[in-house]
């Protein structure tokens, strides 16, 4: 395999894969839609504390108070039942519900009961804080600390650690949705080669079958790559980490060229690779369901591939985690490509035999 | 006989119960056309894929241009051309862009793209896309795309099928430039006729062997039957075909007695075709 072999199998590649008006026009819209909406997703996270607050009988003091507020926006309902429904519509991320025998409780020398209501992807560190806030509300309606206990009860799939502006939660769907949509121009690419006998005729040159799925490899993972990479540079994405970004890209580009080769394997046209590769992407797409409804992530899901760059792009992007933090991810990332590639290159060397 | 380019010895293929190759040898002259002729699935094809590498002989040894094919088939490769049945051009590309890569991939460095589409007689096309191609000039590429790296040995496989006169033409006159050159030639067809045209020596093969193998011209004198076709005038006007047999003690008679007798129009003589050889060897044709 000489150098001039794989430059020519390359080029071939490049201007074969843009030959198929179909996948020119969805690798640059795709580019376009997914950078596009990445800019029309919202930027930033709403500060303003919202709560709603259950308590009956309150002193007409406590209401002014209440109404002068500047960064807490408090909602009233008449019943614990009206708070759960708001929270549970999304209207409020937390509130609060008083005994209506507060006062009475109170008097009696008990500990009153406050349920405490949280959405869904209230973060964990944030339930303290309600606590906190809650004591300090309890001091503004009597004028004295008193023990009260507090039930917490959240709404919903618990979506702990949410609070990521949306472009930047899609993010790393994204990335995956560009790679995907490579994989599927790859894989169609290779299965037009194999249905028009082109291979039989590469194979009788002094090119060997080995030779092949490198240039091709390289060819796959170097277009998924450099899509991916625009991608997050478009996006503002390469601006912290850019080097542990690049990599996680690198080798997910490596991993979805295997998964590429493994759908022409068993695509016969380009509609069975349109099957086949739409339910791979579906899979691949499932991690990034847990960065927009966290309390989806479960323990099974860490055995796709994809969550490994998803988890590692989401850590670096929002929460700027360096290699100590993603070194893990990326290894296992690596190793899964590498797995992929393998399997994918075997099983598709098997069919050309 | 000149030193072999090509020496098959013993070649088995199965495909699962189906003796598709069954203990073929034969060796083809250097700058030989030799003509692989049978009827579809006598096993042309698998031979063609054993001999260029694409698939491994069950049993049996190959070598071609004194390479074992079995443990240097990339060796092999490099000094042979193939042209394949069916058309596997990449569409996409000209018909220019389609040389150049292949003459990339054989490693050919000063490759003049216009030269060797202007002897196929596709000058002036090659920047078209080979989709905008007729079966004819795909064809022809596909026969200059065998030539890029100027093989030692040529594989051919049907390289006229369904082609109109003028293309026909056109390949036989690029294969009678390739041995002029020195080229080897393996013609693979079921065409007798052009058969009988290009090849120096044939081999009739059939459910997976070799039932005859010599020049055209032998074997027509072995098995085929030269005869003499008349048209005479009859008496109420209409024409009459008479068939004489050649090679007969009382032919110079018969003849003469026509010539005496009768009112004679035409009379040409004519010998049997590679077809006649064939059916009369196999007892069946080459449609079956």
């Amino acid at each position: 395999m000489t150098t001039m072999m794989l430059t020519a199998l390359i080029a071939k590649d490049f201007k074969g894969y843009f030959a198929n008006r179909f996948f020119a026009l969805v690798t640059v819209l795709s580019l376009v839609a997914f950078t596009g909406l990445y800019f029309l997703l919202p930027k930033t996270v709403d500060e303003t504390l919202a709560l709603g607050l259950v308590l009956a009988g309150a002193p007409p003091a406590l209401e002014a108070e209440l109404s002068n507020a500047d960064e807490v926006r408090i909602a009233r309902f008449a019943t614990s039942e009206e708070l759960q429904a708001a929270i549970l519509a999304g209207d409020l991320p937390v509130g609060f519900v008083f005994p209506d025998d507060l006062a009475a409780q109170l008097q009696a020398g008990t500990q009153p009961q406050v349920a405490l209501f949280l959405a869904p992807d209230v973060p964990p560190e944030f339930v303290s804080i309600y606590e906190v806030a809650l004591q300090e509300f309890v001091f503004l309606i009597l004028g004295q600390e008193l023990p009260i206990e507090v039930t917490e009860t959240v709404l919903g799939p618990d979506m702990a650690g949410a609070q990521i502006a949306p472009r930047q939660r899609m993010l790393p769907l994204l990335v995956v949705f560009i790679l995907m949509v490579e994989c599927l121009g790859l894989a169609s690419l290779i299965a037009s080669e194999v249905e028009g006998g082109t291979i039989r005729a590469l194979l009788v040159t002094p090119l060997t079958m080995r030779g092949l799925f490198l240039a091709k490899g390289i060819f796959g993972s170097l277009f998924a790559f450099a899509q991916a990479a625009l991608l997050l540079l478009l996006t503002g994405g390469l601006a912290t980490q850019p080097l542990l970004n690049l990599l996680a890209l690198l080798a997910g580009a490596t991993m979805v060229t295997g998964v590429a080769f493994l759908i022409a394997s068993v695509g016969r046209d380009l509609m069975s690779v349109m099957g086949w590769g739409i339910l791979a992407m579906l899979l691949l797409a499932l991690p990034t369901l847990s960065l927009l409804i966290p309390g989806l992530t479960s323990n099974w899901m860490r055995l796709i591939p994809s969550h490994y760059l998803v988890d590692t792009l989401f850590r670096t992007l929002n929460f700027e985690a360096g290699w100590r933090e993603v070194g893990a991810n990326l290894l296992v990332l690596l190793a899964y490509a590498a797995v992929l590639m393998t399997i994918g290159t075997l099983t598709l060397q098997r069919r050309f035999r | 006989m000149p030193i072999p380019s090509i020496i098959a010895e013993q070649l088995v293929y199965r495909y699962g119960s189906l003796l598709a190759v069954d203990q073929i040898s034969f060796q083809v002259a250097s700058g030989e056309i030799f003509g692989f002729l049978g009827p579809n699935g006598a096993g042309k094809s698998t031979t063609v894929k054993m001999l260029t590498g694409q698939l491994r002989p069950q049993a049996g040894q190959i070598t071609i241009l004194g390479i074992d094919v079995a443990r240097h088939p990339k060796r092999m490769q490099a000094r042979i051309g193939v042209c394949f049945e069916l058309t596997n051009l990449y569409e996409t590309m000209s018909g220019a862009e389609n040389l150049h890569l292949f003459a990339r991939l054989f490693g050919v460095r000063s490759f003049d793209a216009d030269a060797l589409l202007r002897r196929v007689g596709l000058d002036g096309r090659g920047k078209d896309k080979v989709e905008g191609y007729s079966k004819g000039m795909k064809q022809r590429l596909m026969i200059a795309r065998a030539l890029v790296n100027q093989p030692d040995v040529l594989f051919l496989d049907e390289p006229t099928e369904g082609l109109d006169p003028t293309s026909a033409q056109a390949i036989r006159h690029v294969i009678r430039e390739e041995q002029m050159r020195g080229a080897t030639i393996f013609l693979t067809t079921h065409d007798m006729h052009e058969a009988d045209l290009l090849c120096d020596r044939v081999a009739f093969l059939d459910r997976g062997t070799i039932v005859a193998l010599d020049t055209p011209h032998t074997l027509k004198q072995q098995y085929g039957q030269r005869m003499v076709y008349v048209e005479v005038l009859a008496p109420d006007g209409t024409l009459q075909r008479r068939e004489i047999m050649l090679d007969r003690a009382d032919t110079p008679a018969e003849v003469a007695a026509l010539l005496q007798g009768e009112q004679v129009v035409t009379l040409h003589s004519a010998e049997a075709t590679l077809e006649d050889i064939f059916i009369r060897i196999t007892g069946r044709g080459l449609a079956s």
